[in-house]
């Protein structure tokens, strides 16, 4: 997934929530994806992709 | 005809230009060379090609070629002048108007000592240069194609063209990697020569070799410290344009100067003025980005805790509500449920009084009909001697025993007759 693809991604959840088109039993789920997008979005800005491999690498374990 | 030593017929000749030319001249070239020595002489080698307006051909069409001298005195004064009114480096690859003596020297041969020269000639020539390279990209419809591109989201992954030794490049990198936010940015030099001749084919090759890999990049940038003269004429060519202005990721050129732009600086994405410029346009770009990513954050944080707000308000709404509704529709139902007591009460009551009616009409009637309602009245009833009621005196005769039953008793009687 490229940055400028998690962004959009991360556009439309937001767009869903504000206009209520989010079922409050899918809130939950498109929440962690949020999450997920923005801990992507904040890697790559961030971090090298030494560090990113490295954080891949802990999450394994 | 007398035969004659080299060194004569040379010493004619230096004396015949003596006569025939010996005011100042001023004459139009192009200095292919310009080599200053220790003592500090400049010494220039002058050109005229065939084509010279438009195409940088590298030695070919040639139609005059002359050396020419600056003495040291006169150079330390002419060099500044010509650079501070031009902006432009005093070197190879530009068109001057010079004011010169022709010497000849038996020795040496001939040359053209510069005594002045005039600046604005250099700068109508390099603006001139300049328009008509622009102008054959707009015929061609390319000159637009760089800027039009999308500066990518992130300007993460930067393509350097630059000079390892370059004023501007070591700075530029080091402000990319000490950035104040914390930004990651990944940076490749692609050396090129920055100044003179080499410039277009160094710089083509640098160009070549991103383009190979350029999915591996988001934006180009050229770069090259400066100051108040610098020499930019070899960015001044259309090959170059060219091939910034079809390049496939956005250039951006930051190359020091301090006045008008290059031909380079027009056909590409973005121009600024100096490598920290570029720097910090690049900068910038993550900046936005960041900011972007932050609001969605927010965006998300504030749109799910008013949505849950609303559904707690829904069940809270729900939840007061409960007490009254269910009260209401109990009342209803008990209501409902009384008033159907009160009808099957009713109705029982009814059909009750309806059959108690009945029964007491026909224990009336049964009453009526009773033998000893009759007797009482005064009638009798007469029995044969069997038991039997008689009816019919039809039957009777004369001596049969009968029975006759009063309402009080008995009697036992005899017929005598009957008529």
């Amino acid at each position: 997934m490229t940055y400028e693809q998690a962004i959009l991604q991360l556009d439309d959840i937001v767009r869903q929530i504000e206009t209520g088109e989010l079922g409050i039993d899918q809130l939950t789920a498109q929440l962690k994806r949020a999450q997920e997008l923005i801990t992507f979005c904040r890697n790559t800005l961030y971090k090298t992709d030494e560090e990113i491999q490295q954080l891949l690498q802990d999450e394994k374990k | 005809m007398e035969t004659l030593t080299l060194f004569e017929l040379n010493s004619r000749v230096h004396e015949a230009i003596e006569v025939g030319l010996p005011d100042e001249y001023w004459v139009h070239a192009e200095m292919s060379s310009v080599h200053v020595n220790a003592a500090g002489h400049c010494y220039i080698e002058l050109v005229q090609k065939q084509d010279s307006s438009l195409f940088n051909e590298i030695g070919g069409g040639m139609i005059a070629k002359a050396r020419a001298t600056i003495w040291a005195a006169r150079f330390r004064m002419l060099r500044p002048y010509f650079e501070q009114t031009t902006g432009q480096a005093f070197a190879a690859g530009i068109s001057v108007q010079l004011l010169v003596t022709v010497e000849f020297h038996e020795l040496y041969g001939l040359s053209y000592v510069v005594e002045d020269i005039d600046p604005t000639y250099t700068l109508g020539d390099m603006a001139r240069r300049r328009r008509e390279i622009l102008m054959r990209l707009e015929e061609e419809g390319t000159i637009d194609l760089n800027k039009e591109l999308p500066m990518p989201l992130l300007t993460q992954r930067v393509a350097i063209i630059s000079s390892e030794t370059a004023a501007g490049y070591g700075d530029f990198c080091h402000q990319l990697a000490s950035n104040a936010w914390g930004f990651v940015f990944r940076t490749k030099l692609f050396p090129a020569v920055m100044q003179g001749d080499a410039v277009e084919p160094t710089v083509i090759a640098a160009l070549d070799a991103i383009a190979a890999e350029q999915e591996l990049w988001d934006v180009v940038v050229i770069i090259r410290g400066g100051g108040a003269a610098s020499d930019l004429v070899g960015f001044d060519t259309y090959e170059l344009a060219a091939n910034c202005a079809q390049f496939p990721l956005p250039i951006i050129t930051g190359i020091g100067h301090e006045r008008d732009s290059t031909v380079l600086d027009a056909v590409v994405n973005t121009s600024v003025k100096t490598p920290t410029a570029a720097a910090e346009f690049l900068i910038a770009q993550m900046v936005a980005a960041a900011e972007r990513l932050e609001q969605l954050t927010e965006a998300l944080v504030s749109g799910i805790t008013a949505r849950i707000n609303v559904e707690r308000q829904r069940l809270q709404t729900l939840t007061l509500r409960l007490p009254a509704a269910y009260a209401l529709r109990k009342a209803t139902e008990t209501h409902a449920l009384t008033l159907r007591e009160e009808r099957l009460r009713t109705g029982i009551n009814s059909l009750l009084t309806a059959r108690r009616h009945r029964l007491e009409i026909v224990e009336k009637v049964l009453a009526g009909a009773s033998p000893e309602v009759i007797l009482r009245r005064g009638y009798t009833i007469t029995y044969d001697a069997d038991g039997h009621a008689v009816r019919s005196a039809a039957g009777l005769h004369e001596g049969d025993t009968l029975v006759t039953r009063f309402a009080d008793g008995k009697t036992h009687s005899q017929v005598i007759s009957h008529s």
